[in-house]
Protein backbone atom coordinates (compact mmCIF):
# COMPACT_ATOMS: atom_id res chain seq x y z
CA UNK A 1 0.00 0.00 0.00
CA UNK A 2 2.32 2.67 0.96
CA UNK A 3 4.21 2.20 -2.85
CA UNK A 4 1.18 3.66 -4.32
CA UNK A 5 1.82 7.32 -1.74
CA UNK A 6 3.02 9.60 -3.17
CA UNK A 7 6.42 11.32 -2.37
CA UNK A 8 4.66 14.33 -0.51
CA UNK A 9 3.19 12.18 1.54
CA UNK A 10 5.89 10.29 2.68
CA UNK A 11 8.55 13.01 2.46
CA UNK A 12 6.29 14.62 5.38
CA UNK A 13 5.89 11.09 7.54
CA UNK A 14 9.81 10.54 7.07
CA UNK A 15 10.39 14.28 8.61
CA UNK A 16 7.91 13.05 11.39
CA UNK A 17 10.67 10.26 12.25
CA UNK A 18 8.43 7.47 10.24
CA UNK A 19 11.29 5.64 9.07
CA UNK A 20 9.02 2.75 6.90
CA UNK A 21 8.13 5.91 5.35
CA UNK A 22 12.03 7.09 4.37
CA UNK A 23 12.62 4.09 3.25
CA UNK A 24 9.71 3.47 0.97
CA UNK A 25 11.30 6.58 -0.48
CA UNK A 26 14.86 4.80 -0.81
CA UNK A 27 13.86 1.89 -2.43
CA UNK A 28 11.42 4.19 -5.21
CA UNK A 29 14.73 6.66 -5.91
CA UNK A 30 17.97 4.91 -5.28
CA UNK A 31 17.92 2.63 -8.69
CA UNK A 32 18.42 6.55 -9.88
CA UNK A 33 20.72 7.58 -7.65
CA UNK A 34 22.37 4.97 -8.55
CA UNK A 35 22.72 5.00 -11.99
CA UNK A 36 23.87 8.52 -11.59
CA UNK A 37 26.54 7.69 -9.27
CA UNK A 38 28.09 4.63 -11.52
CA UNK A 39 28.19 6.96 -14.45
CA UNK A 40 29.74 9.84 -12.48
CA UNK A 41 32.29 7.35 -10.60
CA UNK A 42 32.60 4.62 -13.15
CA UNK A 43 33.01 1.60 -9.96
CA UNK A 44 29.95 -0.38 -8.57
CA UNK A 45 31.87 0.32 -5.41
CA UNK A 46 32.24 3.68 -5.34
CA UNK A 47 28.63 3.93 -6.73
CA UNK A 48 26.99 1.94 -3.68
CA UNK A 49 29.26 4.33 -1.68
CA UNK A 50 27.75 7.28 -2.77
CA UNK A 51 24.42 6.25 -3.08
CA UNK A 52 24.28 5.53 0.82
CA UNK A 53 25.97 8.88 1.66
CA UNK A 54 23.59 10.55 -0.36
CA UNK A 55 20.41 9.01 1.57
CA UNK A 56 22.26 9.35 4.43
CA UNK A 57 22.44 13.24 3.80
CA UNK A 58 18.94 13.27 2.44
CA UNK A 59 17.80 12.00 5.79
CA UNK A 60 19.63 14.32 7.98
CA UNK A 61 18.76 17.27 5.69
CA UNK A 62 15.06 16.03 5.78
CA UNK A 63 13.91 18.93 8.67
CA UNK A 64 15.01 21.63 6.06
CA UNK A 65 13.82 19.90 2.68
CA UNK A 66 10.95 22.70 1.27
CA UNK A 67 8.18 21.23 -0.01
CA UNK A 68 8.05 23.54 -2.92
CA UNK A 69 11.11 21.53 -4.15
CA UNK A 70 11.11 18.56 -5.91
CA UNK A 71 12.36 15.06 -4.23
CA UNK A 72 13.48 14.23 -7.26
CA UNK A 73 16.23 16.90 -8.18
CA UNK A 74 17.02 17.43 -4.69
CA UNK A 75 18.27 14.04 -4.71
CA UNK A 76 20.25 14.24 -8.04
CA UNK A 77 21.69 17.37 -6.53
CA UNK A 78 23.20 15.82 -3.20
CA UNK A 79 24.48 12.69 -5.31
CA UNK A 80 25.78 14.71 -8.22
CA UNK A 81 27.53 17.40 -5.66
CA UNK A 82 29.35 13.86 -3.44
CA UNK A 83 30.27 12.49 -6.49
CA UNK A 84 31.55 16.09 -7.76
CA UNK A 85 33.60 15.73 -4.49
CA UNK A 86 34.77 12.09 -4.97
CA UNK A 87 35.97 12.80 -8.05
CA UNK A 88 37.67 16.35 -6.97
CA UNK A 89 39.20 14.39 -4.47
CA UNK A 90 40.82 11.41 -6.52
CA UNK A 91 42.38 10.48 -9.90
CA UNK A 92 40.42 9.86 -12.37
CA UNK A 93 39.10 5.74 -12.29
CA UNK A 94 39.23 3.63 -15.20
CA UNK A 95 35.56 3.39 -17.29
CA UNK A 96 33.71 1.04 -15.72
CA UNK A 97 33.04 -2.21 -18.46
CA UNK A 98 29.33 -1.86 -17.76
CA UNK A 99 28.04 -2.42 -21.07
CA UNK A 100 25.83 -5.78 -21.85
CA UNK A 101 25.51 -6.55 -25.22
CA UNK A 102 22.10 -6.44 -26.65
CA UNK A 103 21.01 -10.41 -26.70
CA UNK A 104 19.23 -9.73 -29.93
CA UNK A 105 22.07 -9.34 -31.84
CA UNK A 106 24.64 -11.93 -32.91
CA UNK A 107 28.18 -12.70 -31.80
CA UNK A 108 29.70 -10.74 -34.17
CA UNK A 109 27.92 -7.74 -33.76
CA UNK A 110 27.77 -8.29 -29.68
CA UNK A 111 31.01 -8.02 -29.61
CA UNK A 112 31.45 -4.79 -32.01
CA UNK A 113 28.27 -2.96 -30.11
CA UNK A 114 30.31 -3.82 -27.20
CA UNK A 115 33.06 -2.28 -27.99
CA UNK A 116 31.16 1.23 -28.71
CA UNK A 117 29.27 1.53 -26.08
CA UNK A 118 32.64 0.89 -24.05
CA UNK A 119 34.24 3.33 -26.19
CA UNK A 120 31.53 5.73 -25.02
CA UNK A 121 31.70 4.95 -21.69
CA UNK A 122 35.41 5.68 -21.91
CA UNK A 123 34.84 9.07 -23.69
CA UNK A 124 32.73 9.98 -20.66
CA UNK A 125 34.75 8.97 -18.16
CA UNK A 126 36.85 11.40 -19.54
CA UNK A 127 34.98 14.14 -19.45
CA UNK A 128 35.69 16.74 -16.64
CA UNK A 129 33.08 16.63 -13.40
CA UNK A 130 30.65 19.30 -14.69
CA UNK A 131 30.62 18.21 -17.94
CA UNK A 132 29.98 14.80 -16.96
CA UNK A 133 27.45 15.38 -14.48
CA UNK A 134 25.21 17.76 -16.78
CA UNK A 135 25.43 15.16 -19.96
CA UNK A 136 24.19 12.31 -17.54
CA UNK A 137 21.51 13.97 -16.35
CA UNK A 138 20.42 15.40 -19.39
CA UNK A 139 21.30 12.06 -21.62
CA UNK A 140 20.73 9.28 -19.00
CA UNK A 141 18.01 10.08 -16.41
CA UNK A 142 16.55 12.68 -19.22
CA UNK A 143 15.97 15.93 -17.04
CA UNK A 144 15.35 18.92 -19.02
CA UNK A 145 17.77 21.54 -19.52
CA UNK A 146 15.86 23.50 -16.92
CA UNK A 147 16.08 20.49 -14.48
CA UNK A 148 19.51 19.87 -14.64
CA UNK A 149 20.14 23.78 -14.00
CA UNK A 150 18.45 23.54 -10.81
CA UNK A 151 20.09 20.11 -9.46
CA UNK A 152 23.76 21.58 -10.67
CA UNK A 153 22.44 25.16 -8.95
CA UNK A 154 24.05 26.76 -11.94
CA UNK A 155 21.80 28.81 -15.16
CA UNK A 156 20.10 27.32 -18.26
CA UNK A 157 22.60 28.89 -20.58
CA UNK A 158 25.50 27.33 -18.46
CA UNK A 159 24.31 23.79 -18.83
CA UNK A 160 23.64 24.20 -22.13
CA UNK A 161 26.96 25.43 -22.36
CA UNK A 162 28.33 21.84 -20.31
CA UNK A 163 26.39 19.93 -22.73
CA UNK A 164 27.50 20.95 -25.65
CA UNK A 165 30.90 20.57 -24.77
CA UNK A 166 30.42 17.71 -23.62
CA UNK A 167 28.44 16.18 -26.51
CA UNK A 168 31.15 17.50 -28.96
CA UNK A 169 34.12 15.42 -26.69
CA UNK A 170 32.05 12.30 -26.41
CA UNK A 171 31.38 12.55 -30.34
CA UNK A 172 35.00 13.22 -30.86
CA UNK A 173 36.56 10.53 -28.51
CA UNK A 174 34.59 7.99 -30.31
CA UNK A 175 35.26 8.80 -33.96
CA UNK A 176 37.48 6.18 -33.99
CA UNK A 177 34.58 3.98 -34.80
CA UNK A 178 33.38 5.58 -37.90
CA UNK B 1 35.35 18.13 -38.55
CA UNK B 2 36.82 21.38 -39.87
CA UNK B 3 39.35 23.92 -38.05
CA UNK B 4 36.75 26.10 -37.34
CA UNK B 5 35.42 24.29 -34.29
CA UNK B 6 31.93 26.58 -34.63
CA UNK B 7 30.63 25.74 -37.96
CA UNK B 8 30.86 23.93 -40.81
CA UNK B 9 32.21 25.66 -44.18
CA UNK B 10 28.81 26.01 -45.66
CA UNK B 11 28.29 28.29 -41.86
CA UNK B 12 25.72 25.95 -40.81
CA UNK B 13 26.40 25.89 -36.48
CA UNK B 14 27.64 22.68 -35.44
CA UNK B 15 26.11 23.09 -31.63
CA UNK B 16 23.14 23.49 -33.56
CA UNK B 17 23.60 20.20 -35.41
CA UNK B 18 24.46 18.46 -32.44
CA UNK B 19 21.31 19.19 -30.78
CA UNK B 20 19.43 18.74 -33.63
CA UNK B 21 20.07 15.23 -33.59
CA UNK B 22 20.59 14.70 -29.58
CA UNK B 23 17.31 16.44 -28.42
CA UNK B 24 15.72 15.11 -31.66
CA UNK B 25 14.76 19.05 -33.39
CA UNK B 26 13.78 20.15 -36.05
CA UNK B 27 16.78 21.61 -38.26
CA UNK B 28 17.41 25.11 -37.99
CA UNK B 29 17.51 25.94 -41.93
CA UNK B 30 15.46 22.84 -43.63
CA UNK B 31 15.53 24.21 -46.68
CA UNK B 32 19.49 24.40 -47.00
CA UNK B 33 20.02 21.38 -44.90
CA UNK B 34 18.03 19.28 -47.24
CA UNK B 35 20.86 20.12 -50.03
CA UNK B 36 23.47 20.82 -48.64
CA UNK B 37 26.90 18.31 -48.69
CA UNK B 38 28.40 19.65 -45.84
CA UNK B 39 25.29 19.32 -43.41
CA UNK B 40 24.40 15.98 -44.95
CA UNK B 41 28.09 14.11 -44.07
CA UNK B 42 27.74 15.80 -40.95
CA UNK B 43 24.57 15.03 -39.65
CA UNK B 44 25.00 11.56 -40.78
CA UNK B 45 28.32 11.52 -38.82
CA UNK B 46 26.39 12.38 -35.57
CA UNK B 47 23.13 10.04 -35.81
CA UNK B 48 25.97 7.43 -35.87
CA UNK B 49 27.72 8.46 -33.12
CA UNK B 50 24.92 9.75 -31.14
CA UNK B 51 22.64 6.27 -31.89
CA UNK B 52 25.43 4.55 -29.33
CA UNK B 53 25.13 7.01 -26.57
CA UNK B 54 21.32 6.61 -26.84
CA UNK B 55 21.84 2.33 -26.82
CA UNK B 56 23.72 3.23 -23.74
CA UNK B 57 21.63 5.18 -21.74
CA UNK B 58 18.41 2.68 -22.41
CA UNK B 59 20.63 -0.30 -21.13
CA UNK B 60 19.46 -1.27 -17.68
CA UNK B 61 21.32 -0.78 -14.54
CA UNK B 62 21.11 -3.79 -12.09
CA UNK B 63 20.42 -2.38 -8.59
CA UNK B 64 22.82 -4.04 -5.84
CA UNK B 65 20.49 -5.71 -4.00
CA UNK B 66 21.42 -5.51 -0.45
CA UNK B 67 21.86 -1.27 -1.15
CA UNK B 68 18.86 -0.81 0.63
CA UNK B 69 19.44 -2.44 3.57
CA UNK B 70 22.62 -0.99 4.17
CA UNK B 71 21.67 2.59 3.87
CA UNK B 72 18.77 1.92 6.00
CA UNK B 73 20.86 0.12 8.45
CA UNK B 74 23.01 3.40 8.63
CA UNK B 75 19.84 5.56 9.01
CA UNK B 76 18.46 3.74 11.80
CA UNK B 77 21.57 3.83 13.31
CA UNK B 78 21.50 7.91 13.14
CA UNK B 79 18.06 7.74 14.21
CA UNK B 80 18.97 6.62 17.31
CA UNK B 81 21.46 8.56 18.48
CA UNK B 82 19.88 11.52 17.64
CA UNK B 83 17.01 11.46 21.04
CA UNK B 84 20.31 11.51 22.87
CA UNK B 85 22.85 13.97 21.50
CA UNK B 86 23.27 15.63 18.40
CA UNK B 87 24.84 15.09 14.85
CA UNK B 88 27.19 16.93 12.73
CA UNK B 89 28.06 16.09 9.63
CA UNK B 90 31.44 15.62 7.77
CA UNK B 91 32.43 14.20 4.14
CA UNK B 92 34.10 11.73 6.23
CA UNK B 93 32.18 10.42 9.19
CA UNK B 94 30.19 12.06 11.98
CA UNK B 95 30.53 13.93 14.90
CA UNK B 96 28.32 13.10 17.82
CA UNK B 97 28.10 15.63 20.96
CA UNK B 98 26.14 14.18 23.25
CA UNK B 99 23.18 16.31 24.77
CA UNK B 100 24.64 16.49 28.46
CA UNK B 101 27.85 17.71 26.81
CA UNK B 102 25.42 20.66 25.00
CA UNK B 103 23.56 21.21 28.76
CA UNK B 104 27.12 21.97 30.15
CA UNK B 105 28.08 24.60 27.80
CA UNK B 106 24.81 26.21 28.14
CA UNK B 107 25.07 26.38 31.91
CA UNK B 108 28.32 27.95 31.63
CA UNK B 109 27.47 30.72 28.91
CA UNK B 110 24.63 31.59 31.01
CA UNK B 111 27.21 31.99 34.18
CA UNK B 112 29.04 34.38 32.20
CA UNK B 113 25.94 37.20 32.32
CA UNK B 114 26.83 39.63 35.20
CA UNK B 115 23.84 38.87 37.71
CA UNK B 116 23.38 34.92 37.30
CA UNK B 117 24.65 33.34 40.70
CA UNK B 118 23.72 29.66 39.67
CA UNK B 119 22.68 27.67 36.16
CA UNK B 120 21.43 24.64 35.19
CA UNK B 121 20.63 23.31 31.69
CA UNK B 122 18.46 20.11 30.90
CA UNK B 123 18.94 19.45 27.32
CA UNK B 124 15.40 17.93 25.82
CA UNK B 125 15.20 15.78 22.69
CA UNK B 126 13.56 17.37 20.12
CA UNK B 127 10.42 15.81 18.59
CA UNK B 128 10.43 13.77 16.46
CA UNK B 129 13.99 13.31 16.54
CA UNK B 130 16.44 15.67 15.05
CA UNK B 131 19.75 15.72 14.08
CA UNK B 132 20.83 18.92 15.45
CA UNK B 133 17.35 20.57 16.89
CA UNK B 134 16.53 20.39 21.11
CA UNK B 135 15.02 22.71 23.58
CA UNK B 136 16.30 23.37 26.59
CA UNK B 137 15.18 24.04 30.74
CA UNK B 138 17.29 26.67 32.77
CA UNK B 139 17.34 27.42 36.40
CA UNK B 140 18.65 30.53 37.39
CA UNK B 141 19.45 31.89 40.71
CA UNK B 142 20.20 34.98 39.92
CA UNK B 143 21.28 38.13 42.00
CA UNK B 144 19.55 40.66 43.88
CA UNK B 145 19.19 43.95 42.07
CA UNK B 146 19.37 44.06 38.43
CA UNK B 147 16.25 43.98 36.77
CA UNK B 148 15.33 39.99 36.36
CA UNK B 149 13.22 40.70 33.45
CA UNK B 150 16.16 42.46 31.66
CA UNK B 151 18.80 39.73 33.12
CA UNK B 152 16.94 36.55 31.52
CA UNK B 153 16.93 38.58 28.19
CA UNK B 154 20.40 38.77 28.72
CA UNK B 155 20.55 35.09 29.20
CA UNK B 156 18.44 33.91 26.48
CA UNK B 157 20.92 36.58 23.94
CA UNK B 158 24.36 34.96 24.60
CA UNK B 159 22.51 31.32 24.62
CA UNK B 160 20.82 32.37 21.02
CA UNK B 161 24.34 33.77 20.05
CA UNK B 162 27.11 31.26 21.66
CA UNK B 163 25.72 27.93 21.85
CA UNK B 164 25.10 27.57 17.97
CA UNK B 165 28.46 28.46 17.63
CA UNK B 166 30.29 26.22 20.09
CA UNK B 167 28.62 23.30 20.04
CA UNK B 168 26.31 23.32 16.43
CA UNK B 169 23.26 22.75 18.10
CA UNK B 170 20.21 24.47 17.21
CA UNK B 171 18.02 25.38 20.04
CA UNK B 172 13.89 25.43 19.21
CA UNK B 173 12.76 26.13 22.44
CA UNK B 174 14.71 27.73 25.66
CA UNK B 175 12.41 27.81 28.81
CA UNK B 176 14.05 29.59 31.72
CA UNK B 177 13.10 29.15 35.36
CA UNK B 178 14.33 31.86 38.12
CA UNK B 179 14.43 29.74 40.92
CA UNK B 180 15.93 32.18 43.59
CA UNK B 181 17.58 35.39 44.81
CA UNK B 182 20.82 35.41 46.04
CA UNK B 183 21.80 38.50 47.94
CA UNK B 184 25.09 39.77 48.90
CA UNK B 185 25.04 37.76 52.43
CA UNK B 186 24.18 34.40 51.06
Amino acid sequence: MILQVDDRILLKAAQDGDLDAFEALVRRHQPAVYRVALRMLGSEADAQDATQETFVRAWRALPRFRHDSVLTTWLYRIVTRRCLDLIAARRPTEALNDTQPDPRLDPVHTAEQRARLQAVTRAIAHLPGDQRAALILREFEGLSYDQVADALNTSVPAIKGRIHRARLAVIQHTRGWR
Amino acid sequence: MNANPRRLPCGAEIEQLVVQVADTEPAADPAHQAHCPYCQATLRRLRDAWEDVHTLATQPVPIPPTLTAQIMARVRVLARHATDSILLGHPRGETRISHALVGRVIQRVALTVPGVIFASARPIAHQPPDPRRLSVTIRLVVAYGPAIEALVQAVRAIIDRRVPALTGAKLTHIDITIEDIATPTD
